[in-house]
Formats: C-alpha cells, sequence, structure tokens
C-alpha cells in the first residue's frame, strides 16, 4: 500500500509539524516535477508527492495513514463525544443561518439589495470565526495527544487513537462547511 | 532535452502575442509591420477567404457579422451556458449546433466553431514566429485563465492542434506574469499576487517564490469578467444619450469602438470627446464624456474584481501566506488609474507595475516554453487546479474528489462496486464547479465504469482522477484483480438520449428562447425593478440622513421613474432596463454608506 511518508523521505511519524512536510516536498518536487526532467512517469511521480503534502499535513489524514500503517487499521470510531456533541448543535444554527444570508445574496442582483444584508453577512462571518476558533482548540487538544498515541500500541492495539481518529474527522468536516460558507459571504 | 525550439503563447481575448527565450531572455516577436499586439479577431471574407490579426480588424465595423472578436468568451462553453444576454448583445450571430456546442453563423450557407476562429488566430501567431526566427515551429506554451474549465483548456488545445501545434503545456496567464515577473528574482523568497485583468477574464493568483520554485497557492476568478464589460458599461451610457432607439450592427460596432476608444483615452486624459460624423444618413454624433463619468461607469465592473480577491486571500491565509509581498498588475484593463487607486484603497497596498501590462502573460509563456525545452534551468512552475472535481452523488449532490486549489498534478481514488448482480457498468458524471448541488455545476462528462459479472458487491472498480499539470482531466479505471489500468473516455453527457431527440430539443429551445426573448428581457427587468424600488425605501430610512439632500432627490425622481415604467402599459423592456440602471448608478453611493454602517455597527 501506499506510504506517504516513504514518498516524501520522511520517518513515520506522527508528530511532524507542517514546516518539515513543506520542505520535503519543495525537495522532491524541484526533482520530480515534469519542468525539471522529461523522464517517464513525472506526471505521475509528482502527482503522488503532491498526494503525500495534502495527507501529511493534515491531522486526521495523517492519523489515518499512520494507523492504517501500524495497525491495518482503517476503520473509523463514528461516535460522536458529548463536547463535540454541544459544539455540532451551535454550529449546525450557525451554518443554517449563513446559507440563509448567501442564498438572499445570490438572488439579490442589485449592488443595493446586497448592500441591504451587510450587516446580516458580517455578524454571520463572526459567528462562523468564532466556531472555528472553537474548532481549532478542540483540534489541537487531539493532536497534542499525537507522542502518547505513539508509544500506546506496543502490541498494535491503537484503541485511543482510532476514537479519536473519528473526533478529528468529525472536526475536519466542520471546518470545511465553515470555511466553504466563510468564502462565499466574503463575496457577498 | 529537445533543442527544437518552443514557442510561448498569450492567446488573449482582444490582443494575443508570441515570445520565445533568446539566449536566456524572453523576448516578444514581431510581425513584418514590426507590431507585437496581435488583434484577436479573424474576418470571413464574402470570396471565401480569411483574414486575421490587424487585417481583420478593419472589417471590424464594416462587416461585424464575419468579422469575429473576442471569441475567447465562447471557448469551450455550451450553448445552454450563455446567458440571453451573451447571446443578445453580441456582434455576430451565434447558435446551438445539434449537441449544444456553440457555433458562429457567418452568412446562410456558412458556419465556424469557436475552436476554428481560435486555431485561425493561433496559425496566425505561428507564422509570426516562423517568419521571426526563420525556422519551422510545431511546438508551442499556450495560456489560458486561471479560471478555466477543463473543458476550456480542452477546447484550447484542440484549437492549437489545429493550428499545427503540439501543446507542450497549458500555463495559466497571471502565473506565466509571475514567471515574467521572478525569473531575475530567483535568489529572493516572497509571496506574490497577480491581478490580471484581460479584455474579457478576471484571475487573482497568490504565488510563493523560493529557491527557483514558484508555487501557487491559491487562485480564484471570473471567466466572463473583463475590458470587453468595462466597454460595455461606457457603451450603454452612451446609447442612451444619443437617444436612438435601435441600432443597426453596425452602427452598434461603431459605437462599441468609440466606447473603446474613450475608455483608453481617459486613461491619460480627463474628458473626452466622442465624434461620430455621418453615424445615421447626415447625422453626426458629438458627445463629452469626463474621466469622472466614466469612473462611474465603471465602478460597477471593477468592483466586482474585489470579493474574487478577498476569496483567494482568505484561502491562501489557509495555507500560511498571510503577507503579500507584492501585488503585481497585469492585463490591458490594469492600464486604468481609477482601478490601480481602488486596489490600493481596498487592501491597502500600492500596486507593482514594473510589468509590462500586455506582454508579461505572453513573456511567461516563452519561459515556461524555455523551461521545456531547456532553455531555463532551475525553475520549476507548480500550480493548481481552479474548480473543484467531484462527481455527482444519490440526490445530485456533488461528491468532491480533488478540492480547488489542490497542487497539479493531483490523483484522487475512488472505489466503485455493482449494487445489482451481473450489471455491466455504472454511469458518472463527472463535474467541476464550487456549489454544492451538482446541476449548478460545470458538467464535463459522463464516464462508464465497466463491472466483471458477478453476485451484487463481488465486482469491484477502483476509478482514478488525475488532473495534468496542464489542469486537464484524466480518469483511469484500475481492475482490482489484474491490476490493469484502461483510460475511460470522458463523453458528453447528452450523448445517451437519442441523436435526433437532442437535435429536437434543441432546435425547439432555441426557436423558443427566441420567441420569448422579448417577454424573458421585460420579467427580467421588471423582477430588478421589484428587487430595487423597496431596497431604496429601506436603505433611505436607515442612512438617509447621510446623504445629501440633492442626492436624496436625485434618488427618488429616479425611483419614480422605474414605478412609473413599471405601472406603464407598454412592456418595452429596453426603458425599465435603462431606468433599472440608472437608479442602480444613482444608488452606488448609498450602497457603500449601507455597508460602512454595517461595519461600524459591529465595532
Amino acid at each position: 500500500m501506499t506510504n506517504y511518508f516513504a514518498i516524501l523521505d520522511l520517518p513515520e511519524t506522527l508528530i511532524l509539524n507542517q514546516e518539515q512536510v513543506a520542505e520535503a516536498w519543495h525537495s522532491k518536487t524541484q526533482s520530480s516535477h515534469p519542468d525539471a526532467t522529461q523522464s517517464e512517469g513525472a506526471t505521475e511521480n509528482t502527482a503522488a508527492v503532491n498526494q503525500a503534502r495534502a495527507a501529511l499535513s493534515d491531522p486526521a489524514h495523517r492519523l489515518e495513514h499512520w494507523l492504517s500503517l501500524k495497525a491495518g487499521q482503517t476503520s473509523t470510531d463514528r461516535t460522536i463525544d458529548p463536547g463535540l456533541m454541544d459544539l455540532f448543535t451551535e454550529l449546525h444554527a450557525i451554518l443554517e443561518n449563513a446559507d440563509s444570508v448567501i442564498q438572499r445574496n445570490r438572488k439579490a442582483s442589485t449592488a443595493l439589495a446586497k448592500a441591504l444584508l451587510s450587516k446580516e453577512a458580517i455578524a454571520a462571518q463572526l459567528g462562523l470565526q468564532a466556531k472555528m476558533q472553537n474548532i481549532q482548540v478542540m483540534k489541537n487538544t487531539i493532536t497534542d495527544q499525537f507522542a502518547a498515541f505513539e508509544t500506546e500500541g506496543g502490541n498494535g492495539v491503537f484503541d485511543n487513537a482510532g476514537r479519536n481518529l473519528g473526533q478529528l474527522k468529525f472536526l475536519r468536516k466542520w471546518e470545511q462547511q465553515s470555511q466553504d460558507r466563510l468564502l462565499s459571504l466574503l463575496e457577498c | 532535452m529537445n533543442e527544437e525550439v518552443i514557442i510561448g503563447i498569450d492567446l488573449g481575448t482582444t490582443n494575443s502575442l508570441v515570445g520565445v527565450v533568446d539566449s536566456g531572455f524572453p523576448i516578444i516577436l514581431a510581425d513584418d509591420e514590426g507590431e507585437r499586439l496581435i488583434p484577436s479577431v479573424v474576418s470571413y471574407q464574402t470570396d471565401g477567404s480569411v483574414l486575421t490579426g490587424r487585417r481583420a480588424m478593419h472589417f471590424r465595423m464594416l462587416e461585424p457579422a464575419r468579422t469575429i472578436t473576442s471569441i475567447k468568451r465562447f471557448l469551450g462553453r455550451k450553448f445552454s451556458q450563455l446567458s440571453d444576454e451573451e447571446v443578445v448583445d453580441c456582434e455576430y450571430s451565434i447558435e446551438a449546433d445539434s449537441g449544444d456546442k456553440i457555433s458562429v453563423r457567418i452568412d446562410s450557407d456558412n458556419s465556424v466553431t469557436p475552436i476554428e476562429v481560435s486555431s485561425k488566430i493561433l496559425a496566425h501567431l505561428k507564422e509570426v514566429a516562423e517568419k521571426a526566427l526563420e525556422t519551422k515551429v510545431s511546438r508551442a506554451v499556450v495560456t489560458v485563465p486561471a479560471y478555466f474549465s477543463n473543458s476550456q483548456r480542452e477546447a484550447t488545445k484542440a484549437a492549437a492542434e489545429a493550428a499545427g501545434l503540439t501543446v507542450e503545456r497549458i500555463v495559466n496567464e497571471p502565473t506565466a506574469a509571475a514567471l515574467a515577473y521572478g525569473l531575475d528574482k530567483l535568489e529572493d523568497n516572497q509571496t506574490v499576487a497577480v491581478y490580471d485583468l484581460g479584455g474579457g477574464t478576471f484571475d487573482l493568483s497568490i504565488l510563493q517564490m523560493r529557491d527557483g520554485l514558484f508555487e501557487v497557492i491559491s487562485t480564484a476568478g471570473d471567466t466572463r469578467l473583463g475590458g470587453d464589460d468595462l466597454d460595455r458599461a461606457i457603451y450603454s451610457h452612451l446609447k442612451t444619450s444619443i437617444g436612438f432607439k435601435k441600432l443597426s450592427p453596425e452602427e452598434s460596432a461603431t459605437l462599441l469602438a468609440a466606447a473603446r476608444n474613450a475608455k483608453e483615452a481617459l486613461s491619460s486624459d480627463q474628458s473626452h470627446t466622442i465624434r461620430l460624423p455621418f453615424f445615421r444618413g447626415s447625422e453626426s454624433i458629438e458627445l463629452e464624456l469626463s474621466r469622472a463619468e466614466a469612473e462611474a461607469l465603471m465602478n460597477p465592473v471593477i468592483a466586482r474584481t474585489r470579493p474574487i480577491c478577498r476569496r483567494a486571500f482568505a484561502e491562501a491565509a489557509g495555507k500560511g501566506a498571510d503577507a503579500i509581498d507584492h501585488f503585481i498588475l497585469v492585463g490591458g484593463s490594469t492600464r486604468i488609474p481609477f482601478l490601480r487607486q481602488k486596489i490600493e484603497e481596498w487592501f491597502n497596498i500600492e500596486p507593482n507595475l514594473s510589468q509590462h501590462p500586455d506582454e508579461a502573460v505572453a513573456l511567461g509563456a516563452a519561459i515556461q516554453a524555455g523551461i521545456l525545452c531547456g532553455r531555463v534551468r532551475d525553475v520549476v512552475l507548480v500550480d493548481v487546479t481552479p474548480l473543484s472535481l467531484g462527481i455527482e452523488t444519490f440526490g445530485g449532490l456533488m461528491n468532491v474528489i480533488i478540492p480547488r486549489n489542490s497542487t497539479i498534478p493531483a490523483k484522487a481514488g475512488e472505489l466503485f462496486t455493482n449494487a445489482v448482480a451481473n450489471q455491466d457498468s455504472i454511469a458518472i458524471r463527472v463535474m467541476q464547479g464550487e456549489r454544492e448541488m451538482a446541476r449548478d455545476n460545470w458538467l464535463l462528462g459522463e464516464v462508464a465504469i465497466p463491472f466483471s459479472p458477478g453476485a451484487k458487491g463481488s465486482a469491484r472498480v477502483g476509478v482514478q482522477f488525475s488532473i495534468d499539470q496542464n489542469g486537464i482531466l484524466e480518469v483511469l479505471a484500475r481492475d482490482t484483480e489484474t491490476g490493469k489500468d484502461t483510460v475511460l473516455e470522458i463523453r458528453d453527457a447528452a450523448v445517451d438520449v437519442d441523436d435526433t431527440k437532442v437535435e429536437n430539443m434543441v432546435s425547439e429551445s432555441i426557436d423558443h428562447a427566441f420567441d420569448d426573448m422579448n417577454e424573458r428581457i421585460w420579467t427580467e427587468a421588471r423582477m430588478k425593478s421589484e428587487e430595487l424600488l423597496p431596497a431604496v425605501e429601506s436603505a433611505l430610512s436607515l442612512v438617509g440622513d447621510r446623504l445629501e439632500p440633492d442626492e436624496i432627490k436625485k434618488i427618488q425622481s429616479t425611483a419614480a421613474k422605474v414605478q412609473q415604467l413599471l405601472g406603464g402599459q407598454s412592456k418595452d423592456s429596453d426603458p425599465l432596463k435603462e431606468a433599472n440602471q440608472a437608479l442602480d448608478e444613482a444608488t452606488q453611493t448609498l450602497a457603500a454608506l449601507l455597508v460602512e454602517a454595517a461595519f461600524e455597527d459591529t465595532e
């Protein structure tokens, strides 16, 4: 199976920061890219390098990939922690409100009609930004445990890591949903 | 590396250029009259001959129906994707062929496709290069707007091939401009934004430059926003001012050219006189347009670039580019002083004017060509895909497979299984775009995934979607047992319907469209009025106290005019459209005040 760590010549560890991944991608790209070499498979190899960077830069994806390498485990725990459930309920209302503003803005065909919506749009943006900060904090509490996950599975059991992967995936999904709305609101 | 020369081509909406790297430096090649900027115009003469470039340009006002300008806006698009206005406003006649493809009607016997027209322009550029370099040329790098979809890129490639050019790489225009900017700064590490407003398209790309590697981190744009829209804004104003009810195609073309000249003149002058002797019969036209008036007309168009920039900034910030070191302007429209002033105002950054607005993209294309044939070394250009790629899933939702702003070449896999026993294939619809509902996005086509016979769920095919360094999509099916890859053809989604049925559908919809055109334009105008009138009332009650009494009066009288036309008997859309536009313009300040007030309230 594909090993993203190997593709970028990085150690198989969860504790990687963005700079390390970026650095590894940079040096790989400078030799593999079709601009730099006419060797066959340059496109395919560079696509793999790009895929590896995208995967390892994202904590949820990195954890999932690491788990599948270490434990052959790909199933994810889909239960939600109570703390996350509260966040979800709040976020849901905020996303719905943002959607309504975006919809009305898309319908409006004049600068004046759009301007009338700007107050609501700004409020929706601020609400989303606040929730994205909460999401970031929760993500950090999980990534702070990455070192502990690595020592956990001496006998190939990574229960704690598996549970947290589920939570991280939820957080990533919500982060993307919030980011999408935020970008659409910027266009209002 | 191959020593045969590769040329770099900027295939623009209004003008095109061709360049090459010579002794390590990119240069633009001139035609035999010494001109480097070549009009993207093709004129199909009644005697069957075809003129291109400057020679075709002369026929623009004489024979607007046979002289094709700005064809790039139709390249790689479907007829059904065009707005009514795009069809009505076009100086030549466009229609749909049986497969919903766009075709240009030259006369009753002849029509041409956007790919054919573009290939004539490309063949002209090839010829210019061959004369200047005194050698045969068969390979090229061609630029496209960053925001071009897969279909538009494919069409560009097809046009080049029809002109006898192998496309070695398709490069995004703002990225090419960044290369031109950065070639002599390879040691510097910096983050730049390239704002590219050309004749017909707008892009904003943000790049990081480090150790010879140019990496695009985000891009956003609009493939239907450019200098042509600025011309049209001025044209509408001129048309209203001269008070002629209907214009003939020739008159329309003359007035549009006058609008363009006025726009260009007002970048240096404070006022401009439009003189059109014998415009109609013995009637001549003389009109005065001030720079301030032109700016007010252009403002709504220029303002449309702002949210696009904000979007690209926000997406780049997510990847760690918080500081833009230089904000580079390219594209002919960035000559407008008002635009430069707006950018400074919006983003609080002094625009970098070091690049030649018309030539930077072509120079970048030449550099990329130089990289590929070994004349430029140690430079690598890494771009992103502008649009998310996905497939339609159950319920008409779009399932994103490769997100926008992913670094290319990119790949992603998806596993498909048979839903019933012995199902021989499954058809999936592939699309590009950012909307949640599949139907709101660009449909690229349909792919049939073959299954080997077996029980339900037993056939498994891994499908790999890849986007190459040109931004072009390929779909591969991998048989999980044999590991064998097959390239899947992306077919037009309409082919599974009976061909004659499609033909009927298309011709019906066109007839229908033209019957209904007036009604539809009236309805559109009416809806706009119905949106504006209550908005004016609310806005005045909210921030009316911040306006001068004179301005309020003007808004109210403009609104009264709209109200009167809306309630009137004649369902003539033109006067209502004009009144709407006047009200739209009269309320620009009011709109800005509302936004200002909204920001104050949250502080």
